[in-house]
């Protein structure tokens, strides 16, 4: 049995706004084993993007962290997340601006972060920045230029060269394509995968597009209102969905097909509920066809360490 | 009036001790100067009601010749200064309120004009702004005072210097109202429920008014409330200069400029009383204005 | 003649300095040509789909078909009236007006934040006049309310106490209230979670289907577009590079950058 690189047990994140508390992540475990692309899929409001948060220790009040261990290659990163981020886990933001400062190169960008993290020669720093700028795909000739003359898919390929820089073992891309046009976003996400194959970098992918999830992941975390809802191989996941908030995202997602006009989309009734105003027992259950007397009153545990519904509470149950 | 009370925005402000306190301080003065008549024991603009022998009675002491006492003791004219603080505070307040009224009305449609239409209009206003900016907004009132001084005929100038004090503090403050309201409107013209006011016809002014009008005003509040105290401030400057309200009818301005004059002859209480009064008042409203500033403000959240 | 006719729409945009500037600095005038003489045409009761990335022109023409923009040169002409027709009598214009509306892409910036949902509502049934006492105008707002799948009692709340994909109802509600025929649709989804996005393009086919309705569907997303458009047009910086119905532009597309856009496009079956 592999062991996980970064294990998540039992977090909780909640809101502290005024005199109540809200809970935003609730009781999420997951595992993120090495060399993998995980997906964190959800809409918005689901979680997702705290989640992320919380990995780096970038939790702020009023949110908190309310429960739970993260540990990094078994050792917990709770007290240290200060030292861990940027070492050995970098992050990649929707908005290329916000990661890179627009007084400076890219080039200074680059050799300063690889200086804070080795102790090497300004050289050697720039040898190593010209080499990760080649290897995501920016000629290593524009390292003098600043970010604002490039395009939005070359700025988030800048990103992705100083998230590359500390060598880190874990990058968490929170909507690193949303922003970006459907060519781009497809260059990007290749260049991710690449990476992952070729450093044996693990990757949490954080999205709401299906289809990024469906070209992109290895394994899929499905999130609704804070909870881990199913989780599994992708092409399982997608292709077999167990629980019935899966199975409707799947079924609503539209797809590139000259038929589909003649059809109507699936729709799941309802939106997702605010954090402050979430259901007892399963939180789908007001918008799940499925629903029985249990759901309304009784949480459902994760069943085969895939899916969270009573559905699956007897051997063999299926939706 | 329950919503209020579940709002953030009370939550907030029971839990902020500094708005609190400069609240109460506000309403407390504010229903004073009201009710000035049924508190205050004499009438200092009536001059029968005053006694001359009755001139410089330090507070709570007997007066030599009648043996009268007074809470804050009398001015040179035998005026009971608590009397005088709660009429002039009538005065500045009410100045100050019409001031800052006539600037905000001003300011904001200014503003909204030259947001909204943009062009050479938006360039002649904020011009204007910005040459107005470059003079201390006291020596733009007190060209404003000047001037109307000078164009009003002479019998009606006593009537109208309230008036007059008024319309120049109002004209020389409406500047940040104006800057404020232009830059939320320029926001606000591009989104989409002004296009969709266009879609169906509507003029540019019923956009402007119907609006965009609406969403421009909470940061006004906040400016208000910061003008409403620079505006106190600015007519008792004019007062204690001598170029606002008459000394018959003291502002508290009036009163410190008559008290400064006694202040090195013994009778420090002239200036003291209303010169606390008016810290008071001016440094509540301020206060309180940042309150609202940081609470209004979506991004401090 | 078909329903909605653009015939050779070209717009330029000057985006040159200050002639002050440009003088100092000896630069010369710089024009973008947002859209290039672009032509189709849409027939009464379907949708046309402009497809195409950020700076294609895509919404520069929705705004010119909405009559918010002023071509170049070119024409737009629905049902025989064209916005920018000088000799256009008032009477003819308010009508190319009412028959003429559009959903937008921002859930949030699209409604008045500090407006009640019933005058939201009410406002182009008023402005067009096309129902002059209180009583049949309150009817009107809950009918059209009840047909986008809200309710009576959403009409005295606030825009802030609805979900996105709620708002974007109410911003169906307000294009139909003046009993429009064509409805331009700007990303009308694209701001929307995929659940909801279903719910809204499945409420789009209903009206359409219900009111004979004409649609302009402004997108980026192929896969939307698939379920919405009886024809496609690809827009590649302001030019219409190839237009054809969605089973041929599918399975056979032949312009490279149509070929580039079905293959960039994420699709959940491709797994």
């Amino acid at each position: 049995m592999i062991e996980p690189l970064l294990e998540i047990k039992n977090l909780s994140v909640s809101l502290k706004k005024r005199d109540n508390i809200s809970v935003a992540v609730d009781d999420l475990s997951l595992n993120l084993y090495p060399g993998e692309i995980l997906g964190l899929v959800g809409e918005s409001g689901a979680g997702k993007s705290m989640t992320g948060s919380a990995i780096l220790g970038l939790i702020e009040p009023p949110l908190y962290i309310s429960a739970g261990t993260i540990s990094l290659q078994g050792s917990s990163i709770m007290e240290a997340p200060e030292t861990i981020r940027g070492s050995q886990i970098s992050m990649i933001f929707q908005d290329p601006l916000v990661s890179l400062n627009p007084l400076k190169t890219i080039g200074e960008q680059l050799i300063k972060t690889i200086k804070t993290h080795f102790n090497i020669s300004k050289a050697e720093a720039l040898e190593r920045s010209k080499k990760l700028l080649s290897d995501v795909g920016i000629e290593p000739e524009r390292i003098d230029a600043y970010p604002h003359t490039f395009s939005g898919g070359m700025r988030q390929r800048v990103v992705i060269a100083l998230a590359l820089a500390p060598e880190p073992s874990v990058i968490i891309a929170d909507e690193p394509t949303t922003a970006l046009d459907v060519s781009v976003q497809a260059q990007i996400l290749n260049l991710l995968k690449q990476l992952c194959t070729e450093r044996g970098t693990s990757i949490i992918l954080i999205t709401h597009d299906m289809g990024v999830i469906s070209e992109t992941t290895d394994r899929v975390a499905v999130l609704y209102s804070g909870r881990l809802v199913e989780i599994g191989k992708t092409s399982d996941v997608l292709q077999r969905p167990q629980h019935p908030y899966t199975a409707g995202l799947v079924a609503s997602t539209p797809n590139i097909d000259p038929n589909s006009f003649e059809k109507k989309l699936f729709q799941i009734p309802g939106a997702m509920p605010d954090i402050d105003d979430v259901p007892d027992g399963c939180a789908f259950h007001p918008r799940c066809e499925h629903a029985r007397d249990k759901c309304h009153t009784h949480r459902p545990p994760l069943f085969d360490a895939r899916v969270s519904c009573w559905l699956l509470e007897k051997p063999g149950g299926t939706l | 009036m329950e919503r209020f009370f579940r709002s953030d925005f009370f939550y907030h402000f029971r839990h902020a001790p500094v708005a609190i306190v400069s609240f109460v301080t506000i309403i407390l003065i504010i229903l004073a100067a009201i009710f000035a008549n049924f508190i205050a024991p004499t009438n200092p603009f009536d001059p029968a009601s005053l006694n001359l022998m009755n001139g410089f009675t330090p507070p709570l002491e007997a007066n030599e010749f009648t043996g009268e006492r007074f809470l804050l003791g009398t001015d040179d004219q035998g005026r009971d200064l608590f009397s005088t603080i709660l009429y002039g505070l009538r005065i500045s307040l009410f100045v100050g309120l019409m001031a800052v009224l006539l600037a905000m009305v001003m300011g904001v449609l200014l503003g909204l004009i030259a947001g909204f239409l943009g062009g050479w209009i938006d360039s002649v206003i904020m011009r204007f702004a910005d040459i107005q900016m470059t003079f201390p907004s006291i020596l733009v009132a007190m060209l404003i005072y000047g001037v109307a001084r000078g164009i009003l005929p002479p019998e009606v100038r006593y009537e109208m210097s309230i008036v007059v004090l008024i319309i120049s503090i109002g004209l020389s403050e409406w500047v940040p109202f104006a800057r404020t309201v232009r830059g939320s409107t320029l926001v606000e013209k591009e989104k989409e429920y002004v296009t969709a006011a266009k879609m169906i016809g509507l003029t540019r002014q019923q956009i402007m008014l119907r609006h965009i009008l609406p969403n421009v005003l909470s940061p006004v509040l906040v400016i208000a409330t910061i003008t409403f105290a620079l505006a106190i401030i600015a007519e008792a400057t004019l007062s204690f200069l001598g170029v606002g309200v008459p000394s018959t009818k003291p502002s508290l301005g009036t009163l410190i400029r008559i008290g400064q004059d006694f202040l090195f002859s013994g009778e420090w209480w002239i200036l003291l009383f209303p010169a606390v009064t008016l810290l008071a008042l001016a440094l509540s409203i301020n206060l309180f204005g940042d309150w609202l500033r940081d609470i209004l403000n979506p991004k401090l959240k | 003649m078909s329903f909605v006719t653009v015939n050779q729409l070209t717009r330029l945009f000057d985006l040159s300095e200050p002639w002050i500037v440009r003088t100092i600095t000896g630069q010369k005038k710089r024009i973008l040509t947002a859209v290039d003489c672009v032509n189709f045409q849409i027939e009464k009761g379907e949708t046309y789909a402009l497809v195409g990335e950020s700076g294609s022109g895509k919404s520069t023409i929705a705004k010119m078909v909405a009559g918010l923009l002023v071509p170049t040169s070119g024409s737009v002409i629905i049902d025989n009236k064209n916005f920018n027709d000088a000799n256009l009598e008032k009477a003819s214009m308010n009508a190319l007006r009412r028959k003429t509306q559009m959903v937008f892409q921002s859930p949030y910036a699209s409604l008045n934040p500090r407006w009640k949902i019933g005058n939201i509502i009410n406002e182009p049934i008023k402005a067009f006049g096309l129902i002059e006492d209180e009583n049949g105008q309150h009817k009107r707002v809950i009918d059209l309310l009840e047909q986008v799948g809200l309710s009576e009692r959403d009409i005295k709340k606030y825009p802030h106490e609805f979900s996105g994909g709620q708002r974007q109802r109410i911003s169906i509600a307000r294009a139909l209230a003046s009993e429009p025929e064509i409805i331009i649709c700007d990303e009308p989804t694209s701001a929307l979670d995929v659940s909801v996005q279903a719910q809204v393009l499945n409420l789009l086919k209903d009206l359409q289907k219900n009111f004979s309705l004409t649609y302009l569907f402004i997108s980026h997303d192929l896969a939307v577009i698939s379920t919405m458009a009886n024809n496609i047009g690809v827009l590649k910086e302001g030019v219409l590079v190839e237009q054809a119905t969605p089973n041929d532009l599918f399975h056979k597309p032949q312009h490279d950058y149509t070929k580039m856009l079905l293959a960039a496009a994420p699709n959940l079956q491709n797994n």
